[in-house]
């Protein structure tokens, strides 16, 4: 079936194209390049000046596995609060904080959203986590496994293994867990927790092993250069949330040594130690660091004011924030030492210094980091803000009278501690476009999404040109998923499932029976069982993988 | 001037929602628009007037007659007026009760006044679980307001109370003030197991000797003028609660739970 898109205004940076008046054409949920002579459209939508966009992208948004289900049994009144009754379409769902896996999917389609990934899946956790994101509708998954607090890792860093074993061990684990990329938190400080640590800097030694969170760092990115998987190594740095942390985030940046490197949600990572209460902005110097490196990239990490969870697998920092849990109730924990988990409710209030000044340190990211290309529209959902939160952010960031009305409600100390105010810049749409789908798309190397030219999947979002952007992006006009209209006017018209996007580096398969004979050792599962297979993936748990391609090996 | 009167015509098979009916919520409703008001009937929206018969009177003083046990939420909310049931109230009643009374002939389920921050709760008959209690994953039980039972209660009376005051005329159920943090229990009848399980404040008011964890300590007996001051406050109220005055200030006196602060007691008068 051929359908037309008739003159929408279209912004697809990833092709050149910035707001011009075109045609679009879909066939077999794919984009055609050109409109095909002398056929009639079976369907046209008539968009005179409508925005067409390419489906939205998150690439950091914690929807599925163990830590978020812990959020959702510890907060059954988040449920309770917000239901969402089952419609002849949809079913029902709940949840604000810590949405239900069938609510998060509807909600982020009906925002136009049409792909997510979850950044930080245990590979024991993985089947989990891919069941969840299976149970979540309308949305194309994927995951990055978690490494670098996992025993077998530091081990081998630590008997001097060699960088292809490390590459080998890292490939298998993106085969085994079915997963995009790999994450890491808190390098090493989260097995330096349970060796009693309460902190570890960059270039601190592990109490046990022998390594520095650089050692770690500069491995992992080396293994995600050699293997050539398109996502750079996604880091979580040390010293979450804690005031001076910003030397720790450069010292993050520069641990890399050049390549490629993804620092997530670093807002919570940007403080300094200035002023009466020893809690200050840092956006100016990590901005001006993102801005001369070229192989880093960031995604922000918004806080907005509410009520939220966070959930965090920085065991070592969510103990240390636990004392300010609201509602008073919280967990920290290990898991089969592969990594941590600390779930900690959260309410950020506008009126409460540091909350404010996080508040701001966030927009001040956005609005100082030059190239909308490298940073990433996010709230670390939830930890910084639900996602529903996004289209009031989109209106922070593209409206400057707006966020200064904003800006004058906060603690008066925090705003004048920032440099909000005097930050003259306005998102253009082009540039929304960038950051919530053209940027995400290439820096996750997915080629057949994230844009609209042909051969891409017909993942579209069309918004009404509103004078408010807030409202434009709460309530799309239409959302194809793959060529159906799946959204009308912000509600649910269709349901749809979606698929787990994954990478697939070759690898040396001796390296599996050092890593069973881990498993046989110290494991609570048999290697046999470990890994998900492609027909698990399709059948057992229900969503099919789509394998995207990597570099060739050693480009380095 | 009489009451709006809501009549159950049959027993409905599903539990219906009624926490619409409160007299600030239907404060601006024509009859019409009462009948008209959907409910929620198991998973089915169903128009009031299909279940209840409608009589026309001042929203500040509802009735609802029922004597089905599936009528839930009802009071839900409130804050001002009365609300009286002539029968049964389902799960729920009274909770998150911000002001105002509510008055039910006969037994209650459970989860009644919990989240309840004022008001009265007055129930001739039985109540179930949870009474006044902290819902699951809630951390805080009753907060304020009055909840007086004229019957028994059943299990985790009180649980994560705050502050406010339970009256059961006759007995509760096993950990009863379990979690306690503040106000006032009594019970005239017995208690269950593990009365006053974690309790970290807090008073438990007996007539009978409990069944207490064992990180309770005895404390001996105490004469306390409270008690004197208590029995006054209630001297207006229906039935055994006027008459505590004739049991005298003296009672026996247990301090707990010694595995969560212990700053709770539990005072006994003697039989």
């Amino acid at each position: 079936m051929l359908t037309k898109l008739a003159g929408g205004r279209l912004f697809d940076p990833a092709n050149g194209v910035d707001g011009e008046v075109r045609d679009l054409y879909i066939r077999d949920g794919r984009i055609l390049s050109e409109a095909p002579s002398g056929e009639v459209p079976q369907r046209t939508y008539a968009l005179d000046g409508k925005l067409v966009m390419a489906g939205a992208i998150d690439l950091h948004t914690h929807i599925g596995g163990g830590k978020v289900n812990i959020a959702r049994t510890m907060l059954p009144e988040d449920q309770r609060a917000h239901v969402r009754p089952r419609t002849a379409l949809t079913r029902s769902g709940g949840g604000h904080a810590a949405p239900a896996s069938l609510a998060a999917g509807y909600r982020y389609s009906e925002m136009g959203y049409t792909t997510c990934f979850e950044p930080a899946v245990l590979p024991i956790n993985a089947r989990q986590a891919h069941m969840e994101m299976a149970d979540t509708p309308m949305l194309d998954t994927g995951g990055y496994a978690l490494l670098g607090n996992d025993d077998l890792l530091l081990q081998l860093m630590s008997e001097g293994a060699s960088q292809e074993t490390i590459n080998d061990y890292v490939a298998w684990t993106l085969r085994a867990t079915q997963c995009i990329g790999i994450k890491v938190v808190n390098p090493g400080g989260i097995s330096a927790f349970k060796f009693n640590a309460r902190s570890l800097d960059v270039d601190e030694r592990h109490p046990h092993y022998p390594l520095r969170p650089r050692d770690i760092l500069r491995t992992l990115s080396r293994a995600i250069a050699e293997l050539g998987v398109p996502h750079p190594l996604h880091v979580h740095a040390s010293n979450l949330g804690v005031p001076g942390n910003y030397s720790a985030t450069l010292a993050t940046m520069d641990a890399a040594e050049g390549l490629p490197i993804h620092l997530t949600h670093i807002q919570f990572h940007s403080y300094g130690t200035q002023g009466d209460l020893h809690f200050s902005s840092a956006a100016a110097e990590i901005a001006e660091a993102v801005n001369r490196r070229r192989n880093v990239s960031i995604d922000v990490g918004q806080v907005m004011f509410g009520q939220t969870v966070t959930i965090s697998g920085d065991t070592m920092h969510q103990h240390a924030n636990h004392r300010h849990a609201h509602p008073g109730k919280w967990t920290c924990m290990d898991i089969e030492c592969e990594a941590g988990c600390g779930v900690v409710p959260f309410r950020y209030r506008d009126k409460n210094f540091v909350n404010a000044l996080q508040w701001a340190i966030g927009l001040e990211l956005f609005l100082m980091v030059d190239d909308p290309w490298r940073v990433f529209l996010t709230t670390d959902h939830p930890n910084g803000a639900p996602f529903t939160s996004y289209p009031r952010l989109i209106r922070l960031l593209m409206d400057r009278g707006f966020r200064n009305e904003q800006l004058a409600r906060i603690h008066p100390e925090a705003a004048a501690m920032s440099c909000l105010g005097s930050l003259q810049r306005e998102y253009s749409l082009d540039e929304i476009a960038i950051m919530t789908r053209a940027g995400p798309a290439r820096l996750l190397g997915l080629t057949d999404r994230g844009h609209l030219g042909g051969g891409a999947r017909a993942d579209i979002t069309v918004y009404h040109p509103l004078a408010d952007p807030e409202q434009t992006f709460a309530r799309p006009m239409l959302v194809f998923k793959a060529g159906e209209v799946v959204v009308e006017e912000g509600a649910i018209v269709r349901v749809v499932r979606g698929a787990t996007q994954v990478v697939r580096p070759e690898y040396d398969r001796a390296i599996e029976q050092r890593v069973s004979d881990w498993f046989d050792r110290y494991h609570t599962m048999s290697f046999d069982n470990f890994a998900i297979s492609d027909d698990e993936m399709a059948e057992g748990i229900g969503s099919p993988i789509e394998v995207h391609a990597c570099r060739p090996r050693g480009g380095v | 001037m009489s009451p709006l009167t809501l009549t159950l015509r049959e027993a409905p098979r599903q539990r219906i929602e009624m926490s619409a009916f409160t007299p600030g919520r239907l404060a601006e409703s024509s009859a019409e628009a009462i009948r008209r008001l959907p409910l929620w009937v198991g998973n089915r929206q169903v128009p009031t007037g299909d279940l209840f018969t409608v009589d026309e009177g001042t929203r500040e003083d509802l009735v609802i007659r029922s004597d089905s046990d599936r009528l839930d939420g009802i009071g839900a909310g409130s804050t001002r007026g009365t609300i009286r049931v002539e029968g049964r109230a389902g799960a729920y009643l009274g909770r998150d009760l911000r002001g105002g009374s509510i008055r039910v002939s006969g037994d209650v389920g459970i989860f009644a006044g919990t989240g309840m921050t004022g008001g009265t709760l007055h129930i001739g008959g039985n109540a179930g679980d949870f009474l006044g209690a902290a819902i699951p994953g809630e951390r805080r039980g009753l907060r304020g307001g009055r909840i007086e039972v004229y019957g028994n209660a059943g299990d985790r009376v009180g649980d994560h109370q705050r502050r406010g005051l339970i009256l059961i005329a006759g007995d509760a159920g096993d950990y009863c003030a379990s979690r306690m943090t503040a106000g006032t229990i009594l019970v005239l009848g017995r208690t269950g197991a593990q009365t006053g399980f974690a309790m970290r404040r807090g008073t438990i008011l007996l007539t009978a000797q409990p069944r207490l964890p064992p990180t309770f300590n005895h404390n001996g007996p105490h004469a306390l003028g409270f008690l004197r001051l208590f029995a006054d406050a209630l001297a207006t109220r229906d039935g055994p609660f006027s008459r505590l005055d004739a049991r005298g200030i003296t009672v026996d006196r247990w301090l707990g739970d010694l595995a969560n602060g212990g700053q709770g007691e539990v005072l006994v008068w003697a039989p």
